[in-house]
């Protein structure tokens, strides 16, 4: 069973459309990563899943329940952190905890789960005092109440500094090591990376792309960059390798001395030529697109370019 | 639940997502009862009433020693002055307070805390109502407990039970431009409509409808609508009776007098205390008797439907909006 399957989902404010024709699944236990840049849908997505939204057309059910019709037993097994929340300002980081346990019959400890996100020391100072970070770790910890079967957070590293992020991620994973599915959306691409079995790029309302962190490098790496130190730099030879198909650029750099050539194609062939061309091959690298240049070349529709 | 997901439909009636939970409600109203009961507007309430109590009293004591006082130094004197006071001002402050109970945790975000936890729209409106009214009925208890002593001193005698029938009128009062407030609140996803709106009750029901005799009259007087004409005796200065014919507005535009909250607070508080007037028209009105909507227990009634027929429009719709 899928634990988010999304069918068809189109949503429209009047004439704009915020999400048109979605379709995607998460599977039980995995970590995917939402990904887009800022006005793609995540957040509308999310909305939906949650029921604060309806959509215009199409259905989508969470842990195998209709998300409209059946909100409720979804939100007792799911935890959420959701975007732009406010936190109640006259009570302690304890009572929003307790509030939580009550709200979904749990019985966990306050404290173990305030000091799992790192603020133990704040349980009773009231949450009008805290920080956008202390609040972020206060509502996952809010999500974490009763071992949900689901965990969705949205853009969860807002606020947090590169130390809290990376706590977050932890979090994430032993949640996932527990079994748990989650679903989080972000718009930076490194903190997927890190976590996510797979990911799925949304664009204008649209997933253009989920596949694994693997997958989708190897489908957008048209271009690599090859570093070649070879035992001399010759203009002749450097304007003939400029000449192949394969190569779309080639810089030099005395310092080695080495070559940098933008290459669609294969490596060998290029290598070859350089050797044919008389410059004895002494070292090379190969650098491949990160995933940054892959959410990139999805979301803003350029092309790849490894450097 | 059809493929067809229309924001209309929403979810079908019945389905666990619209029910309503006692459990999820307790836990909202406990919270919301836990954030309010912290704000320095409670406890300024609750001062608030015990001076009014208290300062009325006091006023009550000084001025009724003085040759030609209208109010009599008793309980039912304070009643009828107090209850001229909180007419006005329980609204007021019901009103301010509750404007943003809902329209304001949409436009924060803090109602995505609160529907990310498993509770229906639903009990998110019944939790906020009660936990708002308890924390302030609460407030009521306490300026008027406290006051309860300082005026029994001055006042000597005491009725505790017309004094208690007050209070109970007040919260129940209360309770019904709370359960306006929410309910405009939560028809609305922008704090300023919400505020325009519980502007406009207040209007509605301090300017508008003092006008609803004059407005029938008119409509009478240019054939629109007929009055309804009774035969009453009147005294000659030579001692002789004349019998007169009379027009009056139909009993339509007496009800919808009567509507009004803070009518039907006097008129209901009419019954708890003999010091209050309640409805009266004269007696020629109504020869076969006062119809049974007009009568002073009907404001009880009205006073209830007050707090059910907003929450019912609100919990209908804030369950099809997009937040």
């Amino acid at each position: 069973m899928a634990a988010i399957e999304a069918n068809a989902l189109t949503k429209s404010y009047g004439r704009t459309l915020a999400l048109e024709d979605l379709s995607f699944e998460v599977r039980e236990g995995e970590v995917f990563g939402f990904l887009g840049p800022n006005g793609a849908g995540k957040s509308t997505t999310i909305n939906i899943l949650l029921d604060f939204l309806r959509p215009t057309a199409g259905e989508v059910s969470v842990l195998g329940m209709d998300a409209q019709a059946r909100s409720r037993d979804i939100r007792k097994r799911t935890g959420v952190l959701p975007e732009g929340f406010e936190t109640y300002d006259r009570l302690t980081g304890r009572q929003h905890l307790e509030f939580a346990l009550d709200s979904k019959g749990a019985d966990d400890d306050p404290d173990e789960l305030l000091n799992r996100v790192g603020i133990a020391d704040a349980a009773d100072k009231k949450a009008g005092g805290y920080s956008k970070g202390m609040s972020q770790r206060l509502m996952l910890a809010m999500a974490l109440v009763g071992q949900p079967d689901l965990l969705i957070l949205d853009e969860p590293s807002t606020g947090l500094d590169p130390n809290g992020a990376r706590e977050m991620r932890e979090i994430v994973l032993e949640e996932a090591d527990r079994g748990a599915t989650i679903f989080f959306s972000s718009h930076i691409m490194e903190q997927v990376e890190a976590v996510c079995d797979r990911v799925g790029i949304l664009k204008g309302g649209q997933m253009v792309a989920v596949d694994t962190v693997e997958g989708l490098r190897d489908s957008v790496s048209t271009g690599t960059t090859l570093r070649i130190t070879v035992d001399r730099i010759d203009n002749g030879a450097v304007n003939n390798i400029r000449a192949m198909p394969e190569v779309t650029a080639v810089k030099t750099d005395e310092s080695g001395p080495s070559l940098i050539v933008e290459c669609n194609g294969s490596k060998t062939t290029v290598l070859n030529e350089i050797e044919q061309q008389g410059l004895e091959v002494r070292d090379f690298q190969t650098k491949e697109a990160s995933l940054e240049d892959v959410f990139q070349s999805y979301t803003t529709g350029r092309e790849v370019r490894a450097q | 639940m059809s493929t067809e997901t229309a924001n209309s439909s929403g979810s079908g009636s019945g389905s666990a997502t619209s029910s309503i939970n006692v459990e999820s409600v307790r836990a909202v109203a406990k919270k919301d009862f836990q954030d309010a009961i912290r704000s320095w507007v409670f406890w300024g309430l609750s001062f608030f009433f015990l001076l009014l109590l208290v300062g009325i009293t006091g006023g009550l004591a000084y001025f009724s020693t003085g040759s030609g006082s209208t109010q009599e130094l008793t309980t039912g004197g304070l009643i009828s002055i107090v209850s001229q006071v909180t007419r006005v001002i329980i609204p007021l402050i019901a009103l301010i307070l509750g404007w943003k109970a809902v329209a304001g945790e949409r436009e924060s975000g803090s109602i995505k805390v609160l529907l990310s936890l498993p509770h229906s729209r639903k009990d998110v409106i019944l939790g906020k109502l009660i936990g708002r009214s308890a924390v302030l009925s609460l407030s009521l208890v306490i300026g008027f407990g406290l006051a309860a002593v300082v005026v029994a001193a001055i006042l000597g005698g005491f009725d505790i039970a017309q004094y208690v029938g007050l209070l109970g009128m007040a919260i129940l009062y209360w309770l019904a431009y709370t359960g306006i407030a929410v309910s405009l609140s939560s028809l609305t996803k922008s704090t300023t409509l919400a505020g325009g709106a519980i502007v406009g009750v207040f209007m509605l029901f301090y300017g508008l409808w003092n006008l609803v005799r004059t407005g029938f009259r008119m409509l009478m007087g240019r054939g629109i609508i007929d009055g309804v004409t009774y035969t009453g005796t009147a005294e000659m200065p030579d001692g002789t009776t004349t019998e007169f014919t009379n027009e009056r507005v139909p009993d339509l535009a007496l009800f919808i007098e009567s509507i009004d909250p803070g009518n039907a607070f006097q008129n209901a508080l009419s019954i708890v205390s003999p010091a209050i007037d309640g409805v009266t028209y004269p007696g020629v009105w109504f020869p076969d008797g006062t119809p049974f909507y007009l009568e002073d227990w009907f404001s009880f009634i009205i006073l209830l439907l007050w707090i059910v027929v907003p929450l019912t429009v609100a919990l209908w719709r804030f369950d099809r909006v997009d937040l």
